[in-house]
């Protein structure tokens, strides 16, 4: 069941959409990615925007555009972590509208990044991001955490 | 809170669409399964406060400076 709506008139065209971080955004409807539940903790926000940090940067902003103020810096795990797999049932993958013969799903990795010491950066393999960019639909899928962790240091002890 | 006392192989039904029902009760664990809705998330409570809690820490804590940290990246990053 996709959740409509709440915020967003995503039947337009292009839309302009405030945010926190970049000021107004100009969107085409194309580009927005609905979340098929959404994050845990924060229930309002169904759709995001992907934005570049730029063309030579692994990071990317996940930026909700139901909430100005809410943005995740995430980066793809298949360049962080590329022997991580995470499980991903069934029942989500069909939610998730992939099928057998489509693309594979992207896998997105959210990062927490300490204001007062960013390189004891973290990667979230917990509760990866799986997101079907064909379709734009995304969910974030928890695993096993006797498997994974919700903080696993990006960056080698120096 | 509502509280209700259960048997083994008894259930409590929420709404028209979920059911809780004791599958197993041995040394001080109780099997629980659950049926619920593909829209209804169900964890265990402290993975869901984990991912809650990552999930804010994340987006609380996003840098307003992520250039200075390109390099450090390919260069460091542990895989």
């Amino acid at each position: 069941m996709q959740t409509m709506p709440k915020t967003l008139d995503t039947c337009q065209q292009e839309m302009t959409v405030a945010t926190s971080r970049f000021g107004k955004l100009t969107i085409r409807a194309e580009n927005i990615i609905t979340m098929i539940s959404p994050f845990l903790g924060f229930p309002d926000s169904h759709h995001f925007i992907l934005k570049p940090h730029g063309t030579t940067s692994p990071f990317m902003w996940l930026q909700s555009l139901d909430e100005p103020h809410l943005a995740f810096v995430v980066t793809s795990a298949a360049v962080l972590a590329p022997q991580y797999k995470p499980a991903i049932p069934a029942p989500i993958r069909q939610e998730l509208d992939a099928t057998e013969d489509g693309p594979p799903l992207e896998i997105l990795l959210i990062l927490t990044i300490p204001h007062g010491d960013p390189l004891k950066m973290t990667a979230n393999l917990l509760g990866p991001v799986v997101i079907n960019t064909q379709k734009r639909l995304a969910k974030q899928v928890v695993q096993d955490p006797k498997v994974f962790d919700h903080c696993w240091p990006v960056f080698v002890e120096e | 809170m509502l509280i209700l006392t259960r048997k083994l192989g008894e259930a409590i039904a929420v709404g028209d669409e979920i059911k809780i029902r004791v599958l197993e009760i041995k040394g001080g664990q109780v099997k629980i399964g659950i049926e619920a809705p593909n829209d209804i998330a169900v964890h265990r409570e402290e993975i869901y406060l984990r991912i809650v809690e990552e999930n804010k820490r994340a987006a609380q804590e996003t840098p307003v400076d992520l250039t200075s940290l390109v390099s450090a990246f390919s260069e460091k990053k542990r895989t």
